[in-house]
């Protein structure tokens, strides 16, 4: 216990300090932040700028000066009313005086609106707030003409409010809040894992091995290696998500933070639940590449010893994500049972209202029996495997070194 | 008997690595395991260590098997290997806690260490900074920091320069002094004559020769003699039908089959009036025996 403490340590340690580590930790904590600000920085932008110069030219008053109206509707053009013909229009464009312009004619029984701009290619419409509000005017003007009641008026045009609902009772919370934290949860899983592959690889290719493995045993050496890396993992973990929080607090607007995200669904339980899926997770993957690290001993080998693994994180992933889309469907049942995909997908059917209490100590239980088995194939593995230098493994090899009883 | 071996064998896919090996060690000292590549030494020591397990025999340390847990040992594997990236004190200290040492106690063996080794200066740095010879002393360092009984040398001078294999030389002298048990392989046999008391020879796996190197060596008759002198003494040397081996600057080597013969050249010398600086007759070195034995 004491030695798997000495090698946790020691492997903490060896992370933390590395340059890289350090570095792509805080590349990722300040793309956060700076992340988090697009939409303050996109608003001070666009708060600077007065919008589009917008002339509009009414020769036949068609709408009998009430065109003013425009101005107090803030569509986001600075809009000027005046009268001019198109070749003027045109050079006042062309001179940059005016971004856009329209021109109202009366024509025979129809009204012609004009809608002239420098270069079409980035606009291939009218801008569809501007038709609205041209439109609306006219008919208000229209309607006052009839001499309508406050009540004819109202009736005319209601007051409509649209809102969605669903009709089954279950799904509640908010789909892309959990989507989020189910990939930063395979991030963080496969991520972490992967790094106890790179690190037994690394010392079979340093050749550091053989001291290692008369100094403590090959058990103490995996089991301390992935809980080092394990809990780096978890730290840095709370840190980006813990840093996403705060900035999404902190420099989000409330209402455009609730629209995306619904801070109420954020509770201690949901953080104690991915905390446990993430640890579990960790576990099964992390030692599945302890397991496929092992057989390697030269870093060129690494990538493609690792690829089944690679696979099956793929796999569960897709499975979390089918379970996201279709959170009533019957693969559910199995993608939140099956060890490789549970630790991604329960906890967002956990917060999606879809799991019993039944259904989440089965899952746990699943991942922990699997975690015992892994672990002890790959522990085997590890012990018999670590003196194999040279070519990488072949899957019949290493049924054979795990076979093998004289080891 | 502290260290025993008796039947040790091992036999890799179809290839039999080490064939029915015994051997003893009494009392502190060096032991020699010598071979040529591939003979089945770093098996040997692998087997001892248990970081691989024997097909058959026993292997004991004052009675009980070896492993980590029963003998206090270090070993320098011939893969040299250290973590490239972390600080040399730091992982001297961690294999230093691994076999179960206090902080305290660790960095004062620690500086103690390098001081003698030499490697003071690059406690700080990160291993990849270091030569290979100096990465080769910290790795020594790992092996013996924990002030190990039974120490373990695969190869402890390959790719040393001459003054480091001087420093070495000296620490093991140190620790055979101190009470240790040595056990280390080589192929140099000058190396291994200067220091091991007894020696065994393996080739192919097998076992081609073994005991103490000095009651080797006696059973082992005089075959040279060297002559210094300050002329030629060509036709004395064929007058006595002789074999010249090797001449430089009149020094010569000179083959004999039995003692008398040389004894009869030198006064046939001395008689003629020649002036002879160096006069010795030869028992073979480990090398002649070791050539003699695995060239069979």
């Amino acid at each position: 216990m004491k030695d798997i403490i000495t090698v946790m340590k020691f492997t903490i340690k060896d992370m933390v300090r590395r340059k890289s580590f350090i570095i792509s930790t805080l590349i990722i904590l300040i793309l956060i932040v700076l992340g988090f600000n697009v939409p303050n920085i996109i608003k001070s932008f666009s708060d600077e700028s007065t919008g589009d110069k917008l002339l509009i030219v009414d020769n036949d008053n068609v709408f009998e000066g009430n065109l003013e109206l425009l101005k107090q509707a803030n569509l986001g053009y600075e809009i000027e009313i005046g009268s001019a013909n198109f070749d003027e229009i045109k050079g006042k464009i062309e001179n940059n005086d005016i971004d856009e312009a329209i021109i109202i004619e009366k024509q025979d029984n129809n009204i012609k609106v004009r809608y002239i701009i420098e270069n079409a290619t980035m606009i291939d419409e009218v801008p569809e707030n501007i038709v609205n509000s041209i439109s609306s005017i006219y008919s208000n003007m229209q309607i006052s003409k009839l001499g309508l009641t406050e009540e004819q008026l109202q009736a005319i045009r209601p007051n409509f409010e649209f809102n969605l609902e669903q009709i089954s009772e279950e799904v509640h919370g908010n789909v892309f809040a959990m989507m989020l934290m189910s990939i930063v949860l395979f991030y963080a899983i496969y991520f972490c894992a992967y790094q106890v592959s790179s690190s037994i690889t690394t010392e079979k290719t340093s050749k550091i091995m053989e001291t290692l493995v008369t100094s403590t045993s090959p058990t103490t050496i995996v089991l301390g290696k992935t809980l080092g890396i394990g809990i780096v993992g978890l730290l840095q973990m709370i840190l980006i998500v813990g840093t996403a929080l705060i900035s999404a607090k902190v420099f989000l607007d409330t209402e455009l933070l609730n629209a995306v995200l619904d801070m109420s669904n954020i509770t201690a339980y949901l953080g104690i639940i991915t905390i446990i899926y993430f640890i579990l997770g960790y576990f099964t993957y992390a030692l599945l590449y302890a397991l496929t690290g092992s057989t390697v001993s030269k870093p060129e080998d690494v990538q493609s010893a690792n690829s089944p693994v690679a696979i099956l994180a793929v796999i569960g992933f897709y499975l979390s994500y089918f379970t996201m889309m279709n959170p009533t469907s019957e693969l559910n049942i199995f993608a939140s049972l099956f060890p490789i995909s549970s630790p991604f997908c329960m906890p967002f059917r956990i917060m999606m209202g879809l799991a019993s209490g039944t259904d989440v100590a089965i899952s746990i239980a699943i991942l922990i029996v699997s975690i015992l088995v892994i672990a002890k194939v790959a522990i085997k593995i590890y012990s018999n495997a670590i003196l194999n230098y040279g070519t990488k493994m072949s899957f019949k090899d290493i049924i054979n070194v795990y076979k093998d009883k004289q080891n | 008997m502290s260290l025993v071996l008796k039947n040790v064998s091992k036999t890799f896919v179809g290839k039999v690595a080490v064939d029915n090996i015994s051997f003893s060690i009494e009392k502190p000292g060096v032991f020699g395991l010598l071979g040529t590549n591939g003979a089945g030494k770093t098996t040997t020591i692998r087997m001892l260590l248990g970081i691989i397990k024997k097909d058959s025999g026993d292997i004991t340390w004052k009675g009980k098997p070896v492993d980590r847990k029963n003998v206090n040992f270090g070993y320098l594997p011939e893969e040299r290997g250290v973590y490239p990236k972390t600080k040399i004190i730091d992982q001297l200290m961690y294999f230093a806690e691994l076999k179960g040492m206090k902080k305290e106690e660790a960095l004062l063996s620690i500086n103690k260490w390098s001081k003698e080794l030499k490697v003071e200066e690059y406690l700080q740095m990160p291993a990849e900074k270091l030569s290979k010879g100096n990465q080769q002393k910290i790795q020594f360092m790992t092996a013996i920091i924990h002030n190990p009984e039974l120490v373990v040398l695969d190869e402890p001078f390959s790719g040393l320069d001459p003054v480091n294999t001087e420093i070495l030389k000296n620490i093991i002298i140190d620790l055979v002094k101190n009470g240790k048990y040595v056990i280390m392989s080589a192929h140099q046999m000058a190396t291994i004559e200067e220091f091991c008391s007894d020696i065994l020879i393996l080739d192919k796996g097998k076992t081609i020769l073994q005991g103490n190197l000095k009651h080797i060596k006696e059973t082992y008759p005089a075959n040279r003699v060297e002559i210094d002198v300050k002329q030629n003494i060509n036709s004395y040397i064929k007058e006595f039908d002789l074999e010249i081996e090797n001449v430089t600057n009149n020094n010569y080597i000179i083959k004999i089959s039995e003692e008398e013969k040389a004894h009869q050249l030198l006064n046939k010398l001395i008689s003629t009036g020649i002036k002879v600086d160096k006069f010795e007759i030869k028992k073979p070195t480990l090398n002649d025996i070791f050539i003699e034995k695995v060239g069979e």
